[in-house]
C-alpha cells in the first residue's frame, strides 16, 4: 500500500448524513417490530392473560384475587377439568371448558391434567405458598403463578399427546422436581 | 510522589479544582471501589462453572467437600447472581462514574463524604453477606416474596443500594456546581454521560427502594402479616429492567469516549452521543412490565405500552452501535485499513483493552437482538423463565458490561496506581477466553431454553428426567458444560493479571497513563450558543429527568393503583 493515497478521513458532514440515515433505519425497524407484535396479538398467535376483571369468578375470587388459605371454598378445591355429574366436561357461557390448577409444595394439582384436543380450555391457576411457574413444554403456555392471584388464559390444544408442565420460577429446594404431565386426548364426542 | 495535574484549567475562584492531595485520595477511593468490585466478581465467577455443569447435566452439589461450603445449588446460584450482577456492577460503577466526572470537570469532590459513601456501601455488602453465606437468604437476586429471607439480607442490600444513590447525589451536585460556575458552557461529554446515567438510576431505584423499605423489611421483621407478590414483582421490575442500563451505560461511556482513542481514532458525534444518553434517561425506566407479560392481574394494554417503550430504548442502543462502529472504522482507516469489512484487521488487536471492548460489542449485537425477542409479547411466552434468559444476560451484562470493565481495568489500574500491567499477552488471552466461553455458554443456554429447559433449576438433580428426555438437548448441554471450563480458564488468566498488577511495585507517574479521552469528528463546541440544536436541547438533564419521572408515573400509576386497592397479604415461606 506504499505510495497509495491515504484514504480521506471521515468528516463531519459525511458522518452527519450517515447518522441521520441510520437514525431513520432504527426508528423504522422499531415501528415495524411493534406493528409485527401487534399483528400477532390481534391474530391471536399467543394466549393473552385475563387481567383480573376479565374473567368472572364466583365467591371468594374477586378481581382475580383469592385468599390462598380459603381455596376450599372455590373451584380450586377440585383441581382439574370442570365436569358435570356424568363426568362430562362442561362448557361455560364463553364457550370454553374450565380447568383449575393449584401449585404448591413442589407439586401441581391435578397430578396429570387431561384435556380434550381441539376444544378451547380456559386454564385457571393459582398457588398456595410461593411464586411458581407454569410452562407447558412444546407450547407458548407460560404463566407466573402467584399466591393470592388467579391467572386465567384460554388455549386450544390441537394435537393429542403428552406434554410436561414445568415449574419455571424458583420456588425452593424442590423446584427442579416440580414437573407434571399434561395429557391432550383425542376428542370423544363433542359435548 | 508527584501527580501531574490535569490540563483543563482550574475552574473558577468559586469552584476549587482538583489539587494533588484530593486527586491522590480520589484515585485511592476509585481503586478501592474497583478492587472491591473485582473481588466480589472473583468469588461469583468461581461459582459459575458449578452452574454451567448443572446445565451440562452434571450435579456437583452433592460432593461432601462442596457441601460444607455451600448448602445447595440454589445457595450457590444466589451467591453467583448477587455477587456478579449486583455487587460487582454497583461497586465498579460507583467508583468509575464518580472518578470520571470529577476529572472531566476538574472539580474537587468532598472526599470525606465520598469515603463515607464507600464505607457505607461496603458495610451494606458485608451485612447482606452474612445471611447469604448462612443459607438464610437463598432467595436469588430477584428475591420474589413470599419466599422470605432473613431481614438482615434486605437491610444490608438496602444500605448498599442507598449508598449508590449517595454517589449519584454527589456527582449531580458536582455537576450543578460546575454549571453554576460556567454559565452558557456545554457540559463535557464524559460528564454528560455520567450524570445522565446517575439521574436515570435515581428514577429507576425508586421502585426497589419502595419494595424493600415499605414491604420486605417490615414484613421480614414480622411487623406486617404478609406481602402482595404481584406488587412486589412490579416494584422490583420498575428497577429491575433499568438496572441493566445502569450496568450497560457505564460501559457505553467507555465505548463512546475512550475506545476510539485506544483504537487510534476519534469519537463519532458528540451530539448523537448526547441524544442516546438523553433517550436512555427518559425511556429506560417505564418499561418494566415487559418482565411481567406472564403475570396475572395486569392489564394487557399496559403491557403493550411498556413493550412499545421498551422497543424505543432499542433506538439509543442502535445509535451506539453506529457510533462505535464508525469510530472503530475511522481508527482502522487512519491506520491504512481498506475495504468494506477488511479495515477490521487494522484495529490494534494486540491491545487487550481495545480487544476486550470490541468483543464486548460483538457480544452485545447478539445480546441486544435476543433482548428484542424477550421484550416482544409474541415471543416472550416461548422463552420466559427458560434457560434462554441466563443465556441472554451472560452476553449482555456478563460480557458487554463485564468484559468492558475488565478491559478498562487494564488502563485504569496503571492510571490510578502507577503500576504496570502484568503481562499484556496474558491479559489479551484472558479476554479471548472470556468471550469464547460466554459465546459457548450463550449458545448452549439459548438452545436449551428454546427446547423448554427452565432457568434457575437444578436440572441435573431432577427426579423427573422424563420431561427432558424428549427435548433432544445433548449437544447444547455439552456446550454449556464446556463453557464452564473455558470461563474458569479465562478467570484464572484475568485474575492472575489483575492480582499480579496490583501486587507489583509502583514504577511510573500514574498520570503517564492518561484517561484515553477521544476527540470527536463532530464535537459539541464549548458554548451552548455555538452548539447545534441537538446539543442545546439535550443539555437540560434535570428537565429530562423530570420528564422521565412524569412518564414513569403515567405508565406505572394505573398499573400500581389497583394492586394497592386489592392488596393481598400473603405470609412468608422459607422453602429452601
Amino acid at each position: 500500500m506504499s505510495g497509495a493515497d491515504p484514504a480521506p478521513r471521515l468528516d463531519h458532514h459525511t458522518l452527519e448524513r450517515y447518522e441521520t440515515a441510520w437514525l431513520g433505519v432504527a426508528v423504522v425497524m422499531t415501528v415495524l417490530l411493534f406493528a409485527g407484535v401487534i399483528a400477532s396479538l390481534i391474530s391471536g398467535t399467543y394466549p393473552l392473560l385475563g387481567a383480573g376483571t376479565g374473567h368472572a369468578h364466583e365467591g371468594p375470587i374477586v378481581k382475580g384475587r383469592v385468599d390462598p388459605a380459603r381455596l376450599a371454598a372455590t373451584p380450586f378445591a377440585k383441581p382439574g377439568l370442570v365436569v358435570d355429574r356424568a363426568g362430562q366436561p362442561v362448557l361455560n357461557d364463553r364457550g370454553t371448558l374450565d380447568a383449575y390448577l393449584v401449585a404448591g409444595g413442589f407439586t401441581f394439582q391435578p397430578a396429570a391434567l387431561r384435556v380434550p384436543a381441539g376444544v378451547p380450555v380456559t386454564l385457571h391457576v393459582t398457588a398456595t405458598d410461593v411464586v411458581h411457574g407454569f410452562q407447558v413444554t412444546g407450547t407458548n403456555v407460560n404463566v407466573e403463578i402467584l399466591p393470592g392471584h388467579v391467572a386465567s388464559l384460554t388455549v386450544t390444544f390441537r394435537h393429542p399427546g403428552e406434554q410436561h408442565v414445568i415449574c419455571n420460577e424458583y420456588c425452593g429446594a424442590g423446584h427442579h422436581n416440580m414437573i407434571t404431565r399434561f395429557i391432550v386426548e383425542a376428542p370423544r364426542e363433542t359435548p | 510522589m508527584t501527580t501531574a495535574l490535569p490540563s483543563r484549567p482550574a475552574s473558577s475562584p468559586a469552584l476549587p479544582g482538583l489539587d494533588s492531595a484530593t486527586l491522590t485520595s480520589l484515585k485511592k477511593l476509585t481503586q478501592y471501589y474497583a478492587v472491591t468490585a473485582f473481588l466480589a466478581l472473583m468469588i461469583g465467577v468461581l461459582l459459575g462453572p458449578l452452574q454451567a455443569l448443572n446445565y451440562g447435566g452434571i450435579n456437583v452439589y452433592d460432593y461432601p467437600l462442596l457441601k460444607v461450603l455451600i448448602r445447595s445449588y440454589y445457595q450457590g446460584l444466589t451467591l453467583h447472581g448477587v455477587l456478579n450482577a449486583l455487587v460487582f456492577t454497583q461497586f465498579f460503577i460507583s467508583g468509575w462514574m464518580l472518578y470520571l466526572p470529577a476529572r472531566d470537570l476538574n472539580v474537587r469532590p468532598n472526599m470525606r463524604f465520598a469515603w463515607f459513601t464507600y464505607l457505607t456501601m461496603t458495610a451494606g455488602l458485608l451485612t447482606a453477606a452474612v445471611p447469604l453465606l448462612m443459607n438464610d437468604a437463598t432467595v436469588l437476586y430477584t428475591f420474589y416474596p413470599p419466599l422470605e429471607g432473613s431481614p438482615v439480607f434486605y437491610i444490608g442490600a438496602a444500605v448498599m443500594v442507598a449508598a449508590s444513590l449517595l454517589v449519584a447525589g454527589q456527582v449531580v451536585w458536582l455537576w450543578l456546581a460546575w454549571k453554576r460556575a460556567h454559565p452558557g458552557r456545554v457540559t463535557p461529554v464524559v460528564t454528560y454521560m455520567s450524570v445522565a446515567t446517575w439521574l436515570m438510576w435515581i428514577v429507576a431505584a425508586l421502585g426497589l427502594v419502595a419494595e424493600v423499605v415499605f414491604m420486605l423489611i417490615p414484613w421480614s421483621l414480622g411487623l406486617t402479616r404478609g406481602v402482595d407478590p404481584l406488587l412486589a414483582r412490579t416494584l422490583f421490575w420498575w428497577t429491575g429492567h433499568p438496572i441493566v442500563y445502569f450496568w450497560l451505560l457505564p460501559a457505553y461511556i467507555s465505548w463512546y469516549a475512550f475506545l476510539p482513542r485506544q483504537a487510534g481514532g476519534r469519537m463519532a458525534s458528540e451530539g448523537l452521543t448526547r441524544l442516546a444518553f438523553a433517550m436512555f434517561l427518559v425511556f429506560s425506566v417505564p418499561v418494566g412490565l415487559h418482565h411481567q407479560y406472564a403475570d396475572p392481574n395486569v392489564q394487557n394494554s399496559w403491557k403493550v405500552i411498556h413493550m412499545f417503550l421498551t422497543f424505543l430504548v432499542a433506538v439509543p442502543s442502535l445509535l451506539t452501535a453506529f457510533s462505535a462502529a464508525a469510530s472503530l472504522e475511522d481508527a482502522a482507516r487512519a491506520q491504512g485499513g481498506r475495504g468494506l469489512i477488511g479495515w477490521v484487521r487494522r484495529l490494534p488487536w494486540r491491545n487487550a483493552g481495545m480487544t476486550a471492548q470490541v468483543l464486548a460489542m460483538v457480544s452485545f449485537i447478539f445480546g441486544g437482538a435476543g433482548g428484542i425477542v424477550n421484550a416482544s409479547m409474541a415471543f416472550a411466552p416461548v422463552v420466559h423463565n427458560t434457560a434462554w434468559i441466563p443465556g441472554h444476560f451472560h452476553i449482555t451484562v456478563g460480557t458487554a458490561t463485564t468484559l468492558t470493565f475488565m478491559g478498562v481495568m487494564f488502563w485504569l489500574v496503571p492510571h490510578l496506581t502507577g503500576k504496570r500491567l502484568f503481562s499484556p499477552r496474558l491479559a489479551l488471552a484472558s479476554v479471548w477466553w472470556w468471550f469464547g466461553g460466554m459465546m459457548l455458554f450463550a449458545l448452549g443456554m439459548h438452545w436449551q431454553g428454546l427446547a423448554g429447559v427452565p432457568r434457575r433449576a437444578q436440572v441435573s438433580a431432577s427426579a423427573q428426567q422424563a420431561a427432558y428426555d424428549g427435548m433432544n438437548i445433548a449437544l447444547p448441554k455439552l456446550l454449556t458444560a464446556l463453557s464452564g471450563g473455558v470461563l474458569f480458564v479465562a478467570a484464572i488468566l484475568f485474575y492472575t493479571v489483575l492480582i499480579r498488577t496490583l501486587l507489583s511495585p509502583r514504577q511510573d507517574d500514574p498520570e503517564s497513563t492518561p484517561i484515553p479521552t477521544s476527540e470527536a469528528i463532530s464535537p459539541a463546541g464549548p458554548t451552548l450558543r455555538e452548539a447545534s440544536l441537538l446539543v442545546r436541547r439535550t443539555e437540560p438533564l434535570l428537565a429530562l429527568t423530570f420528564a422521565a419521572l412524569v412518564l414513569v408515573i403515567l405508565v406505572y400509576g394505573p398499573v400500581i393503583a389497583p394492586m394497592l386497592a386489592n392488596y393481598q397479604f400473603i405470609p412468608g415461606q422459607r422453602l429452601w
